[in-house]
C-alpha cells in the first residue's frame, strides 16, 4: 500500500489554479522530498494531504484512506510551515494537549519517549516562547510523532533554523525514518537537505509537477556522459593545451587536479586514461560525474521557464 | 464531542491563567462589593421610613429586576468582549489553529470548544456577580425590614438563564465570524450587539421600567436567544477547515 498517493489533484482558489493535475505516490518507508519555488503550491499539497483544503478535483489518500476521512489524519504527523506550538505553555503541556486531542493511553509515557527522541527531555518543563527555532522546530516533530504516525509530513521544518540547528534537526527525521520506521514527506527549499536525506523526488512549479522519481536515477538520467579524472598532480598547460584540441575527449574544464571530459560517441574512458598515462599523468581516481540535484533543479526550471 | 471538551480543557486552562481574568475579576469584585454595601444601606433608609409592604413591593421588585438584569448582563458583556477574540486571533496568526484542524478535530468541535470556554468562566463570574448583590440586598436590607425574600420568578430566570443563553448564542456568532473572517470581525459583532442589547434595555427599562421582572421580557430575551441561537446554527453549516486557513491568510471565503 502507498503512504501517500495523489490522482490528478486540482485546486483553484479564486481565479488561480494553484494546483492542477498533480498525480505522485510516495511508498512507505521513503524519504520523499517535495521540492519547487515558493509559489509553487508545496504548502496548497499539503494543506490538501492533511484534509485542511479540498482538491477542487483529484483523489487524495493516505494509507489507503481518503483524506477527508479522520483514519487518515490519525496515521500522520505533521510539522507546517508555522510550528502551531503555544509559546505560553511548557513542551510537556503542548505535547498533553495533543495527547488529548488523539486520545492516547499512557500519555505520560509518550511524551517521555517523544521528549527523548528529540532531546528535549531537559527542557521539558520550560515554556515553549523561551525556546531557540532550532528547538521549537524540534519540539514539533516530537509533537508529530506523539500518536505514533506511520508518516510524517514536514513542511520546512528547517526553515530559519541556524546551521547547527538545522543539522540537529536533519538527525532527528534521519532517526524517525531510519530507527522509527517512518515514512516522511519533506518539503523543502534545501536542495542540499534534501539530497542528503531523501531517496525520492517530486518538483512542482507552478501547480504542476515537472519531475518526478527516484533522486538516484534522476541523477544518473540527467547527468549525461561526464567523466571526472583525478591526477596525482596538475597537469602541465602544454598537455591541457592538447587534450583540448582533442575535440573528440571533450574535455570541459580542469578545477585542480580533476579534469571533466564528455567524450564523444565512440570515445570510451579507457581510451582517455590511457592517453593520459601514456604522456607520463599518474592516475588518482576515475569516476563518473553526477548531475547535483542543484542542477536538476536549476535545468528544470530553466526548461519551464517562459520564454 | 470529545474533541470539543479537549479544546474546551486547554481554552479554559488558557482563560484561568491569564492575566486578563485577574483584571477582570478584580474590576467587578470592586464594582460588586460597591453595590453590595451601597444600595442595602439606601434601601434600609428607605424602608425605615414606614413604608407599607404593598407600597414597597413593586419598588423592591423593581431594585431587584435592574439588578438581575444588569449585573449579568455586564459582567457577561465585559467579560466575552475581553475574551472572545484575542485568543483567535493569536491562534490565527502564529499558527496553531492550522495544527490544530490537522488533527481529527472537526471544525465545529473546535467552534463550540472555544465558545464554551469564553461563556463558561464569564457566567460563573456573572451567576457569583448577580448571586452577591441580591443576596445582600435581601439579607441586609429587605428581609430584616420587611420580613420578606424579594426576587420575582421571572426575573430569576431572566437573570440565571435565558439572558445567559443570549449571550452564549452571541459569542457563538461571534466566534464563528473570528474563525472564518478577521477576528475583529467578530469581535465587532458582539460589542455592537452588546451595546445595542444594553441600548434597547436600557431604554426600554427607562420608559417601562417594570417590564425588567416581567415574563414579556423574560421572554424576549428568550427569543433572543433562540434567533441567535438558528442564525449560529446556520452559520455553523458553512464553517469548514477550509474556511478557516483561508481566512488566517486573509483569504476570506
Amino acid at each position: 500500500m502507498d503512504a501517500i498517493r495523489l490522482e490528478a489533484i486540482s485546486k483553484q482558489l479564486g481565479e488561480r489554479e494553484v494546483l492542477s493535475d498533480v498525480s505522485f505516490t510516495v511508498k512507505q518507508g521513503d524519504i520523499f522530498g517535495y521540492l519547487g519555488p515558493n509559489g509553487a503550491g508545496k504548502t496548497t499539497t499539503i494543506r490538501i494531504l492533511l484534509g485542511l483544503l479540498q482538491p477542487t478535483s483529484g483523489k487524495a489518500t493516505i494509507l489507503g484512506d481518503d483524506v477527508s476521512r479522520d483514519e487518515a489524519r490519525r496515521k500522520v504527523g505533521f510539522v507546517l510551515e508555522s510550528d502551531g506550538l503555544y509559546d505560553n505553555k511548557t513542551a510537556e503541556e503542548n505535547l498533553w494537549y495533543y495527547t488529548r486531542i488523539y486520545g492516547m493511553a499512557e500519555p505520560a509515557e509518550r511524551i517521555d519517549r517523544v521528549l527523548e527522541l528529540v532531546e528535549l527531555r531537559d527542557r521539558a518543563r520550560d515554556k515553549v516562547g523561551t525556546y531557540s527555532k532550532g528547538m521549537r522546530q524540534r519540539l514539533a516533530l516530537a509533537r508529530a510523532m506523539t500518536h505514533n504516525p506511520e508518516l510524517l509530513v514536514l513542511d520546512e521544518p528547517t526553515a530559519g533554523v541556524d546551521p547547527s540547528g538545522q543539522m540537529e534537526v536533519r538527525e532527528v527525521i534521519l532517526n524517525m525514518a531510519h530507527k522509527e520506521g517512518r515514512t516522511i514527506f519533506l518539503s523543502s527549499h534545501n536542495l542540499d537537505e534534501v539530497q542528503r536525506i531523501c531517496n525520492r523526488i517530486a518538483l512542482i512549479d507552478r501547480g504542476e509537477i515537472k519531475l518526478y522519481g527516484e533522486l538516484e536515477q534522476l541523477q544518473r538520467e540527467r547527468s549525461g556522459n561526464e567523466v571526472e579524472i583525478e591526477t596525482t598532480e596538475a597537469i602541465a598547460e602544454p598537455l591541457l593545451a592538447e587534450l583540448k584540441s582533442l575535440s573528440r575527449l571533450g574535455l570541459r574544464e580542469r578545477k585542480g587536479n580533476i579534469l571533466t571530459f564528455a567524450p564523444q560517441e565512440g570515445v570510451r574512458i579507457p581510451d582517455i586514461v590511457s592517453l593520459l598515462v601514456g604522456r607520463g599523468v599518474e592516475i588518482e581516481g576515475v569516476s563518473k560525474k553526477e548531475a547535483s540535484l542543484e542542477e536538476i533543479y536549476s535545468a528544470i526550471l530553466k526548461e519551464v521557464e517562459p520564454s | 464531542m470529545k474533541g470539543m471538551l479537549v479544546v474546551l480543557r486547554n481554552d479554559l486552562g488558557d482563560t484561568l491563567h491569564s492575566k486578563s481574568l485577574l483584571i477582570v475579576v478584580s474590576i467587578i469584585g470592586a464594582l460588586i462589593v460597591a453595590a453590595a454595601v451601597g444600595v442595602p444601606i439606601a434601601l434600609k433608609g428607605w424602608l425605615a421610613d414606614g413604608i407599607s409592604w404593598d407600597e414597597a413591593k413593586p419598588l423592591l421588585e423593581l431594585c431587584i429586576g435592574l439588578a438581575a438584569n444588569y449585573v449579568p448582563l455586564i459582567v457577561l458583556f465585559s467579560c466575552m468582549a475581553t475574551w472572545a477574540t484575542d485568543p483567535i486571533a493569536k491562534e490565527k496568526a502564529k499558527g496553531p489553529i492550522e495544527s490544530l484542524l490537522a488533527t481529527p478535530l472537526t471544525a465545529r468541535g473546535v467552534w463550540i470548544g472555544k465558545s464554551l470556554a469564553i461563556f463558561l468562566p464569564a457566567y460563573i463570574i456573572g451567576l457569583m456577580a448577580t448571586l452577591i448583590v441580591i443576596l445582600t440586598m435581601n439579607l441586609a436590607a429587605i428581609l430584616p425590614t420587611t420580613g420578606h425574600f424579594v426576587l420575582p420568578l421571572a426575573a430569576a430566570f431572566t437573570s440565571f438563564l435565558f439572558l445567559p443563553l443570549f449571550m452564549l448564542a452571541l459569542v457563538m456568532v461571534g466566534i464563528i465570524f473570528s474563525l472564518i473572517t478577521n477576528p475583529v470581525i467578530g469581535q465587532t459583532i458582539i460589542i455592537f450587539v452588546g451595546v445595542v442589547l444594553m441600548q434597547v434595555v436600557g431604554q426600554v427599562g427607562g420608559r417601562i421600567l417594570w417590564l425588567l421582572t416581567s415574563w414579556d421580557y423574560a421572554l424576549y430575551n428568550l427569543a433572543g436567544a433562540a434567533l441567535l441561537g438558528i442564525i449560529a446554527f446556520y452559520l455553523s453549516r458553512s464553517l469548514t477547515k477550509e474556511k478557516i486557513i483561508l481566512s488566517s491568510k486573509g483569504r476570506w471565503a
